[in-house]
């Protein structure tokens, strides 16, 4: 069944869109994961503008992630002072972020930007993740225990602020920059950046795991809106019968995904979604290094 | 798919069309005995709407000439243009190993879609210096190029542009029934852009232009993809909100209807 997408001015398979949407949306139940990173590559791959998928890419991210924040805020597990740290930074870093995509557009490679930033971001979360959970694997069967919490420079810092429910008094610079280049990162890549912001709560910031989900969700809905807002108005760029067909398929696919990823080990879903980052990373440089099959591309004018 | 029945019906009411208006000729030709036109030509329809299940579409033109189409008589060239757009040729170029968008050339005013179709080659049946003036053949095009040197741009766009089924080159010829009945059919793909779209039918006679008919259509959004497009572009603010609004109530919504608790 084709379907006409006003923005991105051509016809799709409406079935193929709700089968991306419901495969993305089981792998980030599974994982827990927004699967923005997941998402836009395989529009891009279907042949959708660029600049479309990470439009459109980011307000379905918006929507996935929207649940999971309700739920999160009724259990109380949302740090909404440290929350707020975050969204500052990240309103400021997906505003600077939609320049830059403007800039490129311009200049004519937002194809290129996009798939570098995918490859470098990609590529070093994943490896990350494989080394870290391989490495937990490892500590389990070895039975040496981690240290829960670490001092470095970074509690050095000025300015420093109390996060009650984080149970952390640190320095608000940490976070702010976080924030910023996540929310840079999101109006690049069309993604949430979830992935990136959960091990940088954990590690860099030194928050409970218990809050960081709900925290990070806060963030990422927050940032996806103002990045689809910001899309919508600077680019024109976000389909919205795009985002609809995906999320249909998405939310359903996520609740299936979650009664799974309930039955994996925690180190193991980690080294899995590792692998999965990876690959993702890998097919793209695979795509920047190729032959080209056709030397000459055409577009419309800017 | 109901894809055909349309253009079967506008088919069948374009026969009865050209009946009528050759019976009226005959009715009229006897008290006074003006000389009957030497082409007629109309278009099936005149609107081609863009649908959110729009997959793609054809100009369909019909018509008659007073003589018989032949090798050695009247033969059709018929000529669609969609309206002026500028768009940018990249070449791929490798640096550091990576294939990125090298030299850019940008071409102005360049006809969005552009089909050509003769009852045969057109090259075989247009002197060459009357096929150069009337600009019939992909290879006479206008194309004001800017930016980056070379004829491979140039290249590269008529080819890409045939890929795409935007430039359409005699793909079909002009079918003719009757001995004086012709009718073309010129594919529209679904990336088509919307606006005003010229119909040129020509009468060739002894490899000139000898007469002409120029009609128009329109290729419009309608329904819901109109509305979207429409609104996006002139409310960007509007639809902007109006994304992340419908986006947040989707996803809440949706979570309760597939909780599986």
């Amino acid at each position: 069944m084709q379907v006409y997408l006003p923005i991105a001015e051509m016809s799709v398979d409406a079935l193929l869109l709700l089968g991306i949407g419901f495969g993305v949306g089981w792998l980030s139940g599974l994982f827990g994961v927004g699967g923005g990173f997941l998402l836009t590559p395989l529009l891009i791959l279907i042949g959708i503008p660029s600049a479309v998928a990470v439009g459109s890419g980011a307000n379905q991210t918006l929507g996935a992630s929207v649940s999971g924040l309700i739920a999160q805020w009724r259990r109380g597990n949302v740090d909404v002072r440290m929350g707020s740290v975050l969204l500052v930074g990240g309103f400021v870093g997906s505003f600077a972020g939609v320049q830059l995509f403007a800039f490129l557009r311009r200049a004519g490679q937002v194809d290129l930007a996009v798939a570098i930033f995918y490859v470098v971001v990609l590529g070093t979360v994943g490896a990350l993740m494989v080394r870290e959970s391989v490495g937990a694997i490892l500590r389990r069967k070895g039975s040496r225990p981690a240290r829960l919490h670490e001092h470095f420079w970074i509690h050095g810092l000025p300015l420093k602020m109390r996060f009650r429910k984080s149970r952390l008094y640190i320095s608000v610079i940490p976070p702010l920059l976080v924030g910023f280049f996540i929310g840079l990162l999101s109006a690049v890549m069309g993604v949430g950046g979830g992935f990136m912001l959960v091990p940088a709560m954990i590690y860099l910031l030194g928050m409970p795991t218990s809050i960081v989900i709900g925290t990070s969700l806060f963030q990422v809905v927050f940032v996806t809106a103002n990045v689809t807002f910001l899309q919508a108005v600077q680019i024109g760029s976000v389909d919205i019968v795009l985002t609809m067909l995906l999320l249909a398929g998405g939310v359903a696919g996520a609740q299936f995904g979650a009664a799974m990823g309930g039955k994996l080990r925690g180190e193991e879903t980690r080294a899995l979604l590792g692998v999965l980052v990876l690959a993702v990373a890998g097919a793209l440089l695979w795509d920047l290094l190729r032959v080209p099959g056709e030397l000459f591309v055409i577009g419309p004018a800017p | 798919m109901t894809h055909p029945q349309p253009h079967t019906v506008a088919w069948r009411g374009a026969l009865a069309a050209i009946g009528l208006l050759a019976s009226l000729g005959v009715a009229r030709a006897q008290p006074a005995p003006v000389p009957p036109p030497p082409l007629a030509a109309e278009l099936a329809e005149r609107r081609i709407e863009v649908t959110t299940a729009f997959t793609g579409g054809e100009i369909l033109v019909f018509g008659a000439t007073e003589r018989l189409i032949g090798e050695r008589g009247d033969e059709i060239v018929v000529l669609a243009t969609g309206p002026l757009t500028s768009m940018v040729v990249r070449e791929k170029i490798q640096v550091l190993g990576f294939w990125i968008n090298g030299p850019t050339a940008r071409f102005n005013r360049i006809p969005a879609y552009w089909a050509l179709a003769g009852t045969r080659a057109v090259e075989e049946m247009l002197a060459a210096d009357e096929r150069g003036e009337q600009r019939l053949g992909l290879d006479l095009i206008p194309l004001p190029q800017l930016g980056a040197r070379g004829p491979q741009f140039r290249d590269a766009l008529r080819e890409l542009k045939q890929r795409d089924g935007l430039w359409v080159d005699q793909a079909a010829p002009v079918e003719v029934s009757g001995g004086r009945l012709f009718h073309a059919r010129l594919p529209v793909p679904s990336t088509v852009t919307t606006g005003t779209y010229r119909v040129q039918v020509m009468l060739v006679r002894a490899g000139r232009v000898a007469a002409r008919q120029e009609l128009q259509l329109d290729v419009v959004r309608v329904g819901t993809a109109a509305q979207i497009a429409d609104v996006a572009r002139n409310q960007p603010m509007l639809y902007g909100l109006a994304c992340v609004v419908l986006a947040a109530l989707a996803g809440w919504l949706g979570s309760v209807l597939f909780r599986r608790s």
